[in-house]
């Protein structure tokens, strides 16, 4: 047998093989007892081979005699029926047991209850419903261990995505995305309503294969295909209407409030919120066509979202289209798969800053200048007004009303498969996939805007930005699958090889000093001023190396006696960002289950699987030539020609692969009604690759990149489904899922930090974040307020009780400080419980949300609330922890408040209306969604849900602060129809 | 059926050959090393293009006039002038506060980076001298750069290390560190020329750097070098081509406003030595150049300038309302000293076309932007309008945040302060400084002394050098930097060499240790 294997690899390697037997397309129906199973899917056992039914349950698939097809579907036990002579093959499922549906792995699939990692797999119906304009926000709070947070509601922003917390720190903590098997996808390439479904690979154990993209998780996604129709083409109709409003404002002074708070009184009465916001209107058009004929299906799809924001010109239109193509040919022994998608964005990005200067303009300031209570130049600021000859302080309707910030995104790939079956057991894989993505932005400040368009100036008004880059990636995959069964024992070997290419260029240029608005900026810059003096045009361009990864994967599937499973990876990974002999690195993972029932036969469990994994993947942060010195380049100065260059970031030959090893403990139960799946794991990442401060007087730089500490993370998941009710007329099934994650840095480049620097007016060196090591991450740091005022500043605790009071910031780690921890940026507990009722022809989803244990830095209060004399012409926030005594601004515990809460996210009502009658309609369904439904929060800020870096630098240690420029979340009502005819 | 053979096999063959294994990364859109030599040699043309750039690029980018380096820490820490906390505004965590209390730890962000951007440019330097194909001329100069880099460090941190091909780099005591500085310089004087450049190191240049260096030698060695001191600045005096920046000396007044008839249409004497348009002083023996659009780093006009003080210059940008001169301070001018309405912007301030620039969060009644030399507290609640503005380097119209005057580094009129201080401490006698301190005293138009303390020295020497990063020096040298002034209590000896910042003590991995006193 050995030898036979061994033979069988180089054959893999090669390329080459022997061996045909004809094949056939088998066909029939999917069914259960009460009619037939759309989406029902039909693999050939071994293989990724696969089909789906289609609405009528119909199916077809090309196989040989002998094959064995594997017919499952979600809630049902798969059933496998060999091919024989007959064309036709006919399964009616029964209900109950999901251990035999084919689950997606990387390189290949597996049945359910093979799978020995933690690999979570969410389908179409579970998914969030309502406006979802985002393909991450499907998922959020379905998994056990992956947070996605989109703090606030901006539409152009995406989600924080996060699996079991903190991996890495310099390098990629978000989680490599595999759409249809092209590794390194975006999912803004693909429109939510394309997805079939999406599954998790949430340990190093699965994720080992993808090496070091999958460090910090993977997620595969399925997009839906066109197989199993034939005939008749099937059309499917979706359409959303949504509102959106603010959910959550901060509470400021009202317009009396403020005067009587010894505010200057400029004679008006606005609500600089509601200037600046709206009701933001999405309209969602989603049509998609399904065909085929003989081994040959497409499906094509075209989506349209018109999304407004609650910010005023902030929102985006976006056209998509993907077509899923596949055929066979060659005796049916070649399967080819092609797709391709496009995405045209046109988004308005608006000004965030807008909701920051609304929280903190003057409420008695008019918004125009005609309004103004002295003698005021309105025509010099568009016709606004402007409080002149204050620090920091600008007219929020000026500025979203006046200025541009429009982008422009196009995303393209395509991606063919080439699958050929050499032998009965042998199946070759060939892969060839290209993206491109390009994003343009326009920013324009009027001549006329006092914010960034110096209106006040006399000279150099006006400003005209532009910004293009375009990313490209190429990957190239060849792999081959050998599966043999013998009499209690099966296996399967994959083997193969990927190459990753990507490239990234950009350029950008700003100039000034516009004589007037008139023309339109985009074919005016010719008219800039700054061009008769070209040392005040900015300009910047940068373009990355070829950034390249080759890697060689093999793994081993076992299954004995159908109960004890093993799994064993290995691959071999290269990447150009580091130095000569450090290159290539080893990343093993090997797994163990055991469905332990077969032995133990318990009374109505269908499976007690424990499992075991350990799997180690390595991580490199996102710049190029991360080994490499760069400098800048800095002119002589004056009229002088020439110039030096100076380093930006010193060499580190010795920079290694960051490595993280992760072991996971599981148990999966089953009973017809009930399942639960927990999970225990470890993970630590060695060598993590920070650009850390190095000693200036040995590298000539203070920064470079080093392998430079070790972070762990340790935490429990447990997912909970239990069918309550089970009846033709009324059925209700919940489902909750936990998670914890607690994540500790064991060694760092000094035995504390901190960040978060606040900022100004007043705030500098203030960070409010340390981190120590040996201690858990994200810690919000600083002195805590004994709760009484002396002469207007805050009195603090002599927290290590030597009578000696040290809370200034360049104390914040000595020995006598009195400083604290505050509160921590990062959840302990995370919860999500969803729930489905469905009676006749209604169907309610209703989902709960909740993070528990995190606190939030309330910046609009640490800045804005203390009563600050200089602050007159500025609102105060006068939340219900304001203390008007206060009247210098100083950060401590009074700014740090607990951000626990618990919402109703999601919230949907859909009937089905009775088609039945209808010779064009197959089905029709109307729906009215609530997003936010309710928030239960103690929180004063704008949003309670974590910030789990912080928005200012992206430092992922940094977690737990709310900055001022934080887009306002909102509350969100859908209407939608979907037909399928 | 072969053909398809084919196809198969050749696609795999694609995807094999395109990889092969070469995982080679050239950094296509950054510069490295190698260009630093050829991007040289290929823009070599005149004066200030050389090889040397780097090395008089490094002297500007040492935190030389701008908001949180070698400058500020330099002038906050003395009783010039404070930072002070106005409510919501510059409190920064208490950095500015205990930087002018002398209650700074080794944490102070200012002092930490006032450390690496001394360090990064000496790396510069090196970097001109390793690679620059440098002749005698030129590397005598960059190797002066690098002594007076270090020098800097040396006056602020005692114990330093010295980055140099061939030097150990241990921790230094101040002695060693001053020894090899002085040898650098002198090593380096007989290959400097002559001429009046004033953007390069002449030998009068070296000299001066010399007598500044022989003027604190006692602080820093505890051997006193008074004749050393004297003799330098007075070949400096004697010999250069320099003269003091005298009535004579006249530059359009670029801050003008045309509406505001006290406003002069030029600036003359002292006020030209430090003017945007300050590139052809004939006091200047070596300067930093600054230039709003190519070499920007002096931002004087944003520290120190109230927010609405915007629109009296057109500036470009807000500025920050930070740093202002002490009271006491601004008091030790007589009126009718040239230097006190040079140094200092006070009084009511009127926008471009001669209108009264307002403050609508004003701490009085009175919204009008009237600088006062009075600071009612250094914190909480410091007033808005409070302290003379620094307005030493005076402003141009429509200037940009980055300033485009020259920052003198050595410029004759220390040279005769030098001179006057070392020969009178030379001889135990101060009156032998009068003549020196008299003819600076003339130049701003101030009656002749007749008779001079070391207090009043002191003093005089400070009306003559605010704002040119000198005080902290000088209080250390006359014994004064412990005493209390303003709000500022007494402070202990130890704190006249500030503390190594405890960041750079922990990634130099044990090779540096915390001066005494600190921890």
């Amino acid at each position: 047998m050995k030898i036979t294997l061994l033979k069988s690899f180089l054959l893999v390697g090669a390329l080459l093989c022997f061996g045909l037997v004809g094949a056939q397309t088998v066909s029939g129906n999917v069914s259960d007892a009460n009619g037939p199973l759309p989406g029902a899917t039909v693999v050939i056992k071994g293989t990724s081979v696969g089909s789906s039914a289609d609405f009528d349950g119909n199916y077809s698939i090309s196989a040989k005699a002998g094959d064995v097809l594997l017919f499952s579907f979600v809630g049902y036990t798969g059933q496998e029926v060999t091919v024989g002579s007959s064309d036709t093959i006919n399964v009616v499922l029964i209900p109950g047991n999901e251990l035999d549906e084919v689950v997606l792995t990387g390189y290949g699939s597996q049945r359910e209850k093979e799978i020995t990692s933690a690999v979570v797999a969410v389908s179409e119906k579970d998914f969030n419903k309502g406006n979802v304009n985002d393909a991450s926000q499907l998922l959020q709070g379905k998994v056990a261990g992956l947070q996605i947070y989109n703090k606030g509601g901006n539409p152009n922003s995406g989600a924080t995505i996060r699996l079991r917390g903190l991996s890495t720190i310099g390098a990629n903590s978000s989680p490599l995305v595999v759409i249809d098997g092209v590794i390194g996808a975006s999912l803004a390439n693909v429109d939510p309503s394309d997805i079939a479904s999406i599954n998790v690979l949430k340990d190093a154990s699965a994720a080992a294969i993808y090496g070091s993209r999958g460090s910090s998780g993977v997620i595969l996604v399925t997009t839906k295909s066109g197989a199993g129709v034939q005939g008749k083409p099937k059309f499917n109709y979706n359409a959303q209407f949504t509102t959106a409003d603010i959910l959550n404002q901060i509470d400021l002074m009202s317009p009396d409030e403020f005067i009587a708070a010894g505010g200057r009184d400029l004679g008006s009465k606005t609500d600089w919120i509601d200037e600046v916001t709206r009701q933001g209107q999405t309209k969602v058009h989603n049509i998609a066509v399904q065909g085929g004929a003989g081994d040959t299906n497409y499906r094509i799809s075209t989506n349209y979202r018109d999304v407004e924001g609650i910010l005023l010109n902030s929102g985006f239109e976006q056209f998509n289209t993907r077509l899923n193509f596949s055929t066979r040919t060659l005796n049916d022994k070649l399967k080819i798969d092609f797709t391709t998608s496009y995405t045209k964005r046109d988004q308005q990005n608006g000004f965030n800053e807008a909701l920051r200067y609304a929280t903190l303009y003057n409420p008695t300031a008019p918004v125009y200048g005609a309004d103004a209570p002295y003698a005021f130049n309105s025509a010099t600021y568009g016709g606004y007004f402007e409080t002149l000859g204050l620090f920091d302080s600008y007219n929020p309707v000026s500025i979203i009303r006046q200025n541009i910030n429009d982008g422009n995104k196009v995303e393209f790939n395509h991606s063919t498969n080439f699958t050929y079956n050499f032998s009965e057991n042998f199946t070759g894989y060939f892969r060839a996939a290209e993206q491109l993505s390009r994003y343009s932005n326009r920013l324009y400040y009027r001549t006329t805007s006092l914010w960034n368009g110096r209106a006040d100036s006399p000279t150099r008004k006006g400003s005209a930005s532009f910004f293009n880059d375009e990313f490209r990636f190429k990957l190239y995959e060849g792999y081959g699958t050998y599966a043999k069964s013998f009499d209690r024992l099966a296996m399967t070997v994959t083997a193969g090889y990927s190459f990753q290419q990507q490239n990234y260029m950009s350029h950008s240029f700003t100039l000034g000093d516009f004589p007037n608005d008139d023309m339109d900026y985009i074919n005016a810059i010719e008219y800039s001023q700054d061009l008769k003096n070209a040392g005040l045009i900015g300009a910047s361009s940068d373009k990355s190396p070829d950034e390249k990864i080759i890697a060689y994967f093999g793994r081993l599937n076992m299954t004995f006696d159908d109960s004890i499973f093993l799994n064993a990876s290995l691959r071999r990974e290269g990447s150009t960002k580091l130095g000569d002999g450090n290159q290539w690195g080893l990343f093993p993972a090997v797994s163990l289950g055991a469905d332990l029932n077969k032995y133990l036969e318990l009374e109505g469990v269908n499976q007690l699987k424990a499992r075991a994994s350990y799997g180690v993947t390595g991580n490199l942060p996102s710049g190029s030539g991360l080994s490499q010195e760069i400098r800048t380049y800095a002119w002589a100065g004056g009229d002088a020609t020439g110039g030096s260059t100076a380093l930006a970031r010193a060499a580190n030959p010795d920079l290694k692969w960051e490595e993280k090893a992760e072991m996971n403990f599981g148990i999966d139960f089953n009973m017809d009604r009930f399942s639960a799946t927990l999970d225990l794991y470890e993970q630590t990442s060695k060598d993590f690759i920070i650009n850390r401060q190095v000693d200036a007087t040995v590298y000539g730089f203070n920064r470079r990149w080093e392998n430079a500490g070790e972070l762990s993370s340790k935490g429990v998941e447990l997912a909970l489904n239990y069918d309550v009710l089970q009846g033709d007329k009324l059925s209700y099934n919940t489902g909750i899922v936990l998670s914890k994650n607690k994540s500790v840095l064991e060694s760092y480049v000094a035995e504390s930090d901190r960040f978060g620097n606040l900022g100004a007016p007043g705030q500098n060196d203030t960070y409010v974040i340390r981190v120590k090591e040996g201690e858990e991450i994200g810690q919000i740091w600083g002195p805590v307020w004994d709760g009484t005022i002396t002469n207007g500043s805050q009195n603090f605790v002599d927290v290590n009780g030597d009578g000696n009071l040290v809370t200034n910031q360049g104390s914040w780690n000595a020995e006598d400080a009195d400083f604290a921890v505050l509160g921590k940026g990062t959840p302990d507990f995370e919860l999500g419980w969803s729930n489905q009722l469905s009676f006749g022809k209604w169907e309610v989803n209703a989902f709960f949300r909740g993070a528990f244990g995190h606190s939030l830095v309330n910046t609009f209060r640490a800045f804005y609330e203390p009563r600050v004399g200089s602050q007159k012409s500025y609102n105060y926030v006068n939340t219900e922890l304001a203390n008007p005594d206060i009247k210098n601004a100083q950060f401590s515990s009074l700014y740090v408040e607990k951000a626990d809460f618990f919402k109703l996210d999601n919230l949907t009502i859909a009937r089905s209306l009775d088609v039945s009658n209808s010779k064009i309609f197959d089905s029709m369904q109307l729906s009215l969604n609530v997003q936010n439904a309710f928030v239960l929060t103690n929180y004063t800020g704008t949003d309670p849900e974590p910030a789990l870096f912080d928005s200012n630098d992206g430092n992922p240690l940094a977690s737990g602060i709310e900055r001022r420029n934080s887009y306002y979340s909102s509350r969100q009502f859908t209407i939608g129809l979907n037909i399928n005819f | 059926m072969k053909n398809i053979y084919k196809i198969f096999f050749g696609l795999g063959l694609v995807g094999l050959t395109y990889s092969c294994t070469d995982l080679e990364e050239e950094l296509v859109g950054d510069l490295q090393s190698d260009f630093a030599i050829e991007g040289i040699a290929s823009s070599s043309s005149g004066d200030a293009g050389d090889a040397l750039t780097g090395a008089f690029n490094a002297v500007r980018n040492a935190g030389t006039a701008n908001h949180g380096g070698y400058f500020s820490v330099q002038s906050v820490s003395s009783d010039e002038m404070a930072v002070t906390q106005k409510g919501g505004d510059w409190y920064d965590g208490g950095i500015w506060l205990e930087m002018h209390r002398h209650t700074f730890s080794s944490n102070n962000g200012p002092i930490n980076g006032t450390w690496i951007q001394q360090y990064e440019q000496i790396a510069q330097v090196n970097n001109v001298i390793t690679n620059g194909n440098l002749d005698a001329g030129q590397l005598a100069q960059a190797r002066v750069v690098r002594a007076y880099l270090h020098w800097r460090l040396m006056d602020m941190f005692g114990r330093i290390k010295i980055v140099a091909t061939g030097e150990s780099t241990a921790q230094r005591t101040r002695t060693d560190a001053f020894n090899w500085i002085e040898s650098e310089i002198l090593a380096s004087v007989a290959n400097l020329g002559g001429n009046d450049v004033k953007y390069r190191i002449n030998k009068y240049a070296a000299h001066g750097l010399l007598a500044k260096l022989y003027l604190n030698a006692e602080v820093y060695t505890g051997t006193a070098r008074w004749a050393d001191a004297a003799f330098h600045a007075d070949f400096v005096i004697e010999n250069g081509p320099y003269r003091l920046s005298d009535s004579s000396v006249k530059v359009t007044n670029l801050g003008r406003r045309p509406s505001v008839s006290t406003d002069p249409v030029e600036l003359s004497g002292y006020a030209a030595v430090f003017a945007p348009n300050n590139e052809n002083n004939p006091e200047i023996i070596w300067s930093v150049e600054y230039d709003e659009a190519t070499a920007g780093g002096m931002n004087f006009n944003q520290m120190t300038l109230h927010y609405a003080s915007q629109y009296s210059w057109n500036f470009q940008d807000q500025p920050w309302n930070g740093y202002s001169a002490l009271e006491e301070f601004y008091n030790s001018y007589e009126n009718g000293d040239a230097r006190k309405t040079a140094n200092f912007i006070v009084g009511a301030q009127l926008d471009y076309g001669g209108n009264a620039l307002v403050d609508l969060a004003s701490d009085n009644a009175d919204p009008a932007i009237n600088y006062v030399p009075n600071i009612n507290e250094l914190e909480p609640n410091a007033n808005r309008i409070g302290g003379a503005r620094l307005g030493k380097f005076s402003f141009q119209q429509f200037g940009r945040p980055d300033m485009d005057n020259d920052f003198p580094i050595i410029r004759l009129g220390d040279m005769y302060l030098i001179r006057a201080e070392a020969t009178a401490r030379a001889a135990g006698n101060w009156a032998l400084a009068l003549p020196d301190v008299n003819t600076i005293r003339a130049r701003a138009g101030v009656a002749a002394m007749t008779s001079i303390t070391a207090d009043q020295f002191l003093a005089e020497r400070g009306r003559e050098m605010f704002q040119e990063a000198s005080r902290r020096t000088d209080l250390i040298r006359f014994n004064k930097w412990g005493a209390s002034w303003w709000e500022k209590t007494n402070s202990d000896a130890y704190r006249t060499v500030m503390p190594i910042p405890a960041e750079q003590i922990q990634v130099s991995g044990g090779t540096l240790t915390q001066n005494p006193g600190y921890n």
